[in-house]
C-alpha cells in the first residue's frame, strides 16, 4: 500500500473513533443526569453474547453484522433487566449485577468455545473484550461515524425533553410527556453507543467511555448544554489518545488506554475546575472562614445561609 | 456423554481438584454476597471484583505468590481504596454513588490491565486470565502439603473460606443489625463503619480467592446470583445464607461439568448455571414465583366465581320471586358456568323444576358472602363519605376478602346493626 | 331529569375535578378506598390527613402518575389527557436532585414546554412569561442562580413559578409548605390567594391543621378513604378530626394486605 493509503486509513479510523467518543460522551451525559449511569454497564456486558452469536450465524468476522448482533443482545439484556425489576422482588442493583454477570458469563462461554469448536477465522473475537483499534478498517470506521452522527442528531432533537425528564420526571409525566418512552429512547441510545464503542474500547471497559467524560464535564459548568458538549469533547480526546498510543504500540489493547486518558482528564477536572473543583472549593472555604472570623471579631454573628427569602 | 465421563480416564484427579476449588471459592463469595445483596451493595461488590486487579498485579510484581498473603493484602488495599475514593468523590462534591463507583472501578481496572500487559512475560499474569480466570490450569500449580500435591488455588480458597466464615459468624449479629437498619445501628452505638469495612475486606478476600478461578469480571456472578436466588426462596437471613452457599456449590460443580462437556470456559459456564438457578427460583418460588402467582390468581378467580354464583341464587330467593331463581342461574360467562357445574356436583346447588335452589350447605356459604357484603356496606357507609348508590360496587369485590374474625370486628364497629344502609337484613354468622 | 319548565335546561357545568369511586393500589395492595369527591368552584381547597394517609397518592392518581385500580377522575368533565394544558402540578421538593445543572430560569422555562411541544426551543415569548412568573414569586433577581444554591423557601417558590408559567386553570400542589420557613409560607400563600382571586382552582395537599383552618375555603379529610369534605369550618370539627386522625384504618390496612395476598383476612 502506498503511504498515502496508510495515512488515509489511519485518519479515517481516528475520525471514526473520535466521533464515537464524542457521541458516547454526549449520550452518557444524558444518562448520568437521569441517574442511570450503570445501565450502560449492563448493556455492555450483554453485547458479547450477540457478537458471538452473529459470528456463529454468519461464519465471518464482518463488523456490521457483529455489531448488529451486539445491539440485539444488548437490548435483550436490558429487556431482561426490566423484567427482573418489574416481576421479581430482587432489588434494582442486584438485578443489574445479575444481568452483568450472567450475560457476560454466557458471552465468555461462547467466545471461548468458538475457537475450541473448530471455527476458523474466529481468533480476534477476543478483541471485543478490551478493544483493538488497529483492527478497525476505514469502511468500519465510516459505519461507526454514521451511527454516532445519527445518535447526535437524535440527542439534538430531544435534548430539552430528556433534560426535563431527567430533572423532574413527576412534573414531566403530569404535564403529559411520555416519560417511559423518553426513557426507553435514552436507553436505546446508550445501548447503541456502547455497541459502536466495542471495537475501540471493548465490552469490559466501554461503560467508562459513557460515564467518565460527562462526570468530568460536570465540574466545569452548571448548565446542561455545555455539560453535554464538554462531555463529548472529553470523550473525543480520550478516544483519540487511545488511538494514538495504540498506533505507537500495536500490541496493546486500546480499551485501557482510552479509559486511562479519560481518567486523567477527570482527575484534572476534579482538582482544577474553577468553583466546583477541589482546590477552588478549599480556597472558597478558607476565604469564607476568614470573613466569618473577621466579622465575628467586629460584629454580632452573621445570619446563616444565603440572602434571606 | 454423561457426567461420569468426566471422571473416567486419567484426569479424574485434575477435575476433582478443579471442581473442589470452584466449589470452595463460590461458597466464600455466596457467603459474603448474601450480606452485600441485602445491604444493596451488589454493585459495590462488582466494583471491588474489578478493582482488586491493580492490587493483585502490584503484589505479584512485588514478588508475591499468586494466592499468597501479599496478594490478599494488595487486593484488600485496592478494595478499600475503591470504596474510599467513591465516598470521597461524593463528599468532595463529585458524582453521585453510581457514577462515582463507575469512574473509580473502571479506572482502577484499566490501570490493572495496563500493569498486567506491561508486566514482563512469565510473571504469571495474563490479560485473558484476568477476564475469565483459568480454572482448567489451576490444579497444575501445586504445593506439597504433608506429602500430597495440593493445588495452591485450592489451599487459598479453603483459607479464604475459613477466614470469611469465621469473621462472618463472629460478627453475625452486628452484620444482621447493620444490614436491616444501618441508621438504627449507628444510633445504638454500634460500630457501623467498622462493620462495613470488615464486610468489604471480606469481599476482597473472597474475590481474590476466586480470581484465579473465574477472573475479575465473573466474580460478580458468584457474589450476587446465588444470594439473589436464595432471597427469593427463603426469608430469614441465616437460612438465606446457607441456601445461597448450597446453590453456589451446586452451580460451581454443575457449571464445571457443563464446561467440560461443551469444551468451553468453566467460569463462563458457572455463571450461566448460576443464572439458570436464579431463573428457576423466579419461576418456581413457592409463595412469590411466577407459577405460584398464576396459581393463586386462578384460585382466587375460581373462589370468586363460586361465591358470586351462590350469592346470586341466595339474593334471588330472598327476593322471593320464583322465576328469578331460574334467571339467577343463567351463566355470566365461562367461569361462572364452570362454577355452577361444580357447585351442583359438590351439593351446594340443587336443580329444581324452574331453576336452581340452594342446599343447606350452599345456603350457609351464600349467607356468609352476603353477610360480608352488607357488613362492608354498613362499615363504609359509616366511616367514609360515600353516597348510598356507591356502596355496592366496593362491597362486590371486598366481600370475597373478609373472614369470620374481620366480620365480627366490622359488626362491632358498626354498632351491631341488623340491616345494611339500604335497609336489607344482614344474615347472622353461621 | 327536568321537571316542567319552559324549555330544556342548560346542563350543569361539569365540576372542575371529579373523583368518582377512586381506588388506588400500590402493587396489589389498595391504599385509597372508594373516594368520591367533586370540586366544582374555584377556591383554595385543602386535602388534609395524617402521614401515610394517601393524600399525595390521591393527587398523583388524579394526575395519572399512579394507576387507578377502580373509578375515574375527570377534569372539566374530560379525562386529563384532553385538558393537560389547563392543569398545573407542583410536586414535592424531595423528588428532585437540587445538584442538577440548571439555574432558576431554566427550571421556570420548563413550565412552558407543555405548550411548546416536541422539538421546539423556548423563545423570547417564553422567556418573558418566565420572567413575569419569577416576578410574581419575588425571585426575579435570582434567575441565573444554580438551584442548589437556594434556600428551601426559594426552591419552593421556583417550583411555584414554574407552575405559574404553565398558565393553568387548576393547580395541584403537593405539600408546598413542607420544610419552608414561615415567611416564605406566607409569601406562597399570598400567590395562591391571588390565583384563587383570578378564578382558578388551587388544590393543596397540606399537613398542618393549624394553618389549614385559616387558609383554605374548603377542605377534604382523607385517611385511606374520604372521611368528610366541604367548607373548612363545617368539616374541621373535633368529631371529624378524631375520625381522621385516630381512625379505624387498621381495618383497611389488614384488608389491603389480604387483597394483596389474594386471600381472605383471618
Amino acid at each position: 500500500m502506498m503511504p498515502f493509503d496508510i495515512a488515509y486509513n489511519t485518519l479515517v479510523v481516528a475520525a471514526g473513533v473520535a466521533a464515537v467518543g464524542f457521541a458516547a460522551g454526549v449520550v452518557g451525559g444524558l444518562c448520568v443526569l437521569r441517574k442511570r449511569a450503570l445501565v450502560g454497564d449492563a448493556a455492555a456486558h450483554a453485547t458479547l453474547v450477540g457478537v458471538a452469536c452473529a459470528f456463529l450465524i454468519t461464519g465471518r468476522r464482518d463488523l456490521p453484522m457483529l455489531l448488529v448482533g451486539a445491539l440485539l443482545s444488548a437490548f435483550a439484556g436490558l429487556g431482561v433487566l426490566v423484567l427482573l425489576r418489574r416481576f421479581t422482588r430482587t432489588r434494582d442493583d442486584a438485578a443489574t449485577a445479575i444481568v452483568i454477570g450472567v450475560s457476560f458469563g454466557l458471552g465468555i462461554a461462547l467466545v471461548s468455545g468458538i475457537p475450541a469448536w473448530g471455527y476458523p477465522d474466529s481468533a480476534g473475537l477476543e478483541q471485543f473484550l478490551l478493544g483493538h483499534t488497529a483492527a478497525i478498517t476505514a469502511r468500519d470506521a465510516l459505519l461507526l461515524t454514521g451511527v454516532a452522527c445519527g445518535a447526535l442528531a437524535i440527542v439534538a432533537l430531544i435534548c430539552k425533553e430528556a433534560a426535563l425528564v431527567a430533572f423532574d420526571a413527576a412534573f414531566a409525566a403530569a404535564a403529559g410527556w411520555p416519560v417511559a418512552l423518553i426513557d426507553y429512547l435514552l436507553v436505546a441510545l446508550v445501548a447503541t453507543m456502547v455497541v459502536v464503542g466495542l471495537p475501540a474500547v471493548g465490552a469490559v471497559l466501554v461503560t467508562a467511555l459513557v460515564v467518565i467524560p460527562p462526570t468530568a464535564a460536570r465540574f466545569w459548568t452548571d448548565r446542561v448544554g455545555p455539560m453535554l458538549l464538554l462531555g463529548g469533547a472529553i470523550g473525543l480526546v480520550a478516544a483519540l489518545a487511545g488511538v494514538v498510543v495504540s498506533a505507537a504500540r500495536p500490541g496493546l489493547a486500546t480499551g485501557p488506554l482510552v479509559v486511562l486518558a479519560a481518567a486523567v482528564v477527570f482527575l484534572v477536572s476534579f482538582f482544577a475546575a474553577p468553583s466546583r473543583g477541589w482546590i477552588a472549593r478549599r480556597m472558597q472555604q478558607a476565604r469564607l472562614s476568614r470573613t466569618w472570623n473577621l466579622a465575628a471579631d467586629s460584629s454580632p454573628g452573621p445570619a446563616s445561609g444565603g440572602p434571606d427569602c | 456423554m454423561d457426567g461420569s465421563g468426566i471422571f473416567s480416564g486419567g484426569h479424574a484427579g485434575i477435575h476433582a481438584w478443579a471442581m473442589a476449588t470452584a466449589a470452595v471459592v463460590s461458597a466464600s463469595c455466596a457467603l459474603v454476597g448474601t450480606l452485600l445483596v441485602v445491604r444493596r451493595m451488589s454493585l459495590l461488590g462488582d466494583a471491588i471484583g474489578h478493582a482488586v486487579l491493580p492490587g493483585i498485579a502490584v503484589a505479584v510484581l512485588a514478588g508475591g505468590k499468586p494466592g499468597g498473603p501479599l496478594v490478599f493484602l494488595g487486593a484488600a488495599a485496592a478494595a478499600l481504596l475503591t470504596v474510599w475514593l467513591t465516598k470521597g468523590l461524593r463528599a468532595a462534591g463529585g458524582p453521585a454513588e453510581d457514577a462515582g463507583a463507575g469512574v473509580v472501578y473502571t479506572t482502577l481496572f484499566a490501570i490493572g490491565l495496563i500493569i498486567v500487559t506491561a508486566a514482563p512475560a512469565g510473571t504469571h499474569l495474563d490479560a485473558a486470565c484476568v477476564l475469565h480466570g483459568d480454572l482448567a490450569f489451576l490444579p497444575f500449580d501445586t504445593v506439597s502439603v504433608a506429602g500430597l500435591a495440593i493445588p495452591r488455588g485450592f489451599i487459598a480458597g479453603v483459607i479464604a473460606l475459613v477466614v470469611v466464615s469465621v469473621a462472618t459468624v463472629a460478627t453475625w449479629k452486628l452484620q444482621v443489625f447493620t444490614a436491616f437498619d444501618a441508621a438504627a445501628a449507628r444510633a445504638a452505638g454500634l460500630p457501623v463503619a467498622a462493620v462495613t469495612t470488615g464486610l468489604l475486606a471480606a469481599t476482597a478476600v473472597a474475590t481474590v480467592s476466586s480470581f484465579d478461578a473465574v477472573g475479575a469480571v465473573l466474580v460478580v456472578a458468584m457474589l450476587v446470583v446465588p444470594a439473589a436466588a436464595a432471597e427469593l426462596l427463603v426469608h430469614r437471613l441465616h437460612v438465606m445464607t446457607l441456601v445461597a452457599i448450597a446453590l453456589a456449590v451446586v452451580g460451581a460443580c454443575v457449571g464445571y461439568v457443563a464446561a467440560w462437556h461443551f469444551n468451553t470456559s468453566a467460569a463462563g459456564m458457572i455463571a450461566v448455571v448460576l443464572g439458570l438457578e436464579y431463573a428457576l427460583a423466579v419461576v418456581f418460588t413457592p409463595d412469590d414465583g411466577i407459577v405460584a402467582r398464576a396459581v393463586a390468581g386462578l384460585q382466587l378467580a375460581w373462589r370468586v366465581a363460586c361465591e358470586d354464583r351462590l350469592a346470586r341464587v341466595w339474593r334471588a330467593e330472598e327476593a322471593a320471586v320464583g322465576g328469578d331463581a331460574g334467571r339467577a342461574a343463567i351463566p355470566h360467562g365461562l367461569l361462572d358456568a364452570c362454577a355452577g357445574w361444580w357447585l351442583r356436583r359438590d351439593g351446594s346447588l340443587e336443580r329444581v323444576a324452574d331453576g336452581w335452589r340452594l342446599s343447606d350447605r350452599g345456603r350457609r356459604a351464600a349467607e356468609m358472602v352476603v353477610r360480608s357484603h352488607r357488613l362492608w356496606e354498613a362499615w363504609l357507609g359509616r366511616h367514609a363519605e360515600l353516597p348510598l348508590d356507591h356502596l355496592h360496587p366496593p362491597a362486590e369485590w371486598v366481600e370475597h376478602h373478609l373472614g369470620a374474625a374481620m366480620r365480627q370486628r366490622l359488626e362491632a364497629e358498626t354498632g351491631w346493626r341488623e340491616s345494611d344502609p339500604h335497609g336489607r337484613e344482614i344474615p347472622p354468622e353461621a | 331529569m327536568s321537571v316542567g319548565g319552559t324549555g330544556p335546561r342548560a346542563p350543569a357545568p361539569a365540576p372542575i375535578i371529579d373523583f368518582h369511586d377512586v381506588t388506588v393500589a400500590y402493587g396489589r395492595r389498595p391504599v385509597i378506598w372508594n373516594v368520591d369527591l367533586e370540586i366544582d368552584a374555584a377556591c383554595l381547597f385543602g386535602i388534609i390527613g395524617p402521614n401515610g394517609a394517601g393524600k399525595s397518592t390521591l393527587l398523583k392518581a388524579a394526575l395519572g402518575l399512579v394507576p387507578l385500580v377502580g373509578g375515574r377522575v375527570r377534569f372539566f368533565g374530560q379525562p386529563l389527557g384532553k385538558v393537560r394544558s389547563r392543569v398545573g402540578y407542583v410536586p414535592q421538593r424531595e423528588t428532585v436532585d437540587w445538584d442538577f445543572p440548571v439555574n432558576v430560569m431554566d427550571v421556570v422555562l420548563m413550565g412552558t414546554y407543555g405548550r411548546l411541544g416536541w422539538f421546539r426551543r423556548p423563545g423570547s415569548r417564553e422567556r418573558l412569561l418566565a420572567r413575569e412568573s419569577l416576578d410574581r414569586v419575588g425571585l426575579a433577581d435570582l434567575a441565573s442562580r444554580q438551584i442548589g444554591r437556594l434556600s428551601g423557601g426559594q426552591q419552593q417558590r421556583v417550583f411555584l413559578a414554574r407552575a405559574l408559567a404553565q398558565q393553568a386553570d387548576v393547580y395541584l400542589l403537593d405539600e408546598p409548605m413542607a420544610g419552608v420557613d414561615v415567611r416564605s409560607q406566607e409569601g406562597i400563600f399570598r400567590v395562591l390567594a391571588e390565583l384563587r382571586a383570578e378564578g382558578r382552582l388551587v388544590v393543596v395537599v397540606h399537613h398542618d391543621l393549624r394553618t389549614a383552618a385559616e387558609w383554605f375555603d374548603r377542605v377534604a379529610l382523607v385517611d385511606m378513604r374520604l372521611v368528610a369534605a366541604g367548607p373548612a369550618a363545617a368539616v374541621l370539627t373535633p368529631d371529624n378530626l378524631r375520625r381522621t386522625y385516630a381512625g379505624h384504618i387498621d381495618v383497611l390496612e389488614e384488608l389491603g394486605q389480604a387483597v394483596a395476598k389474594r386471600g381472605r383476612t383471618p
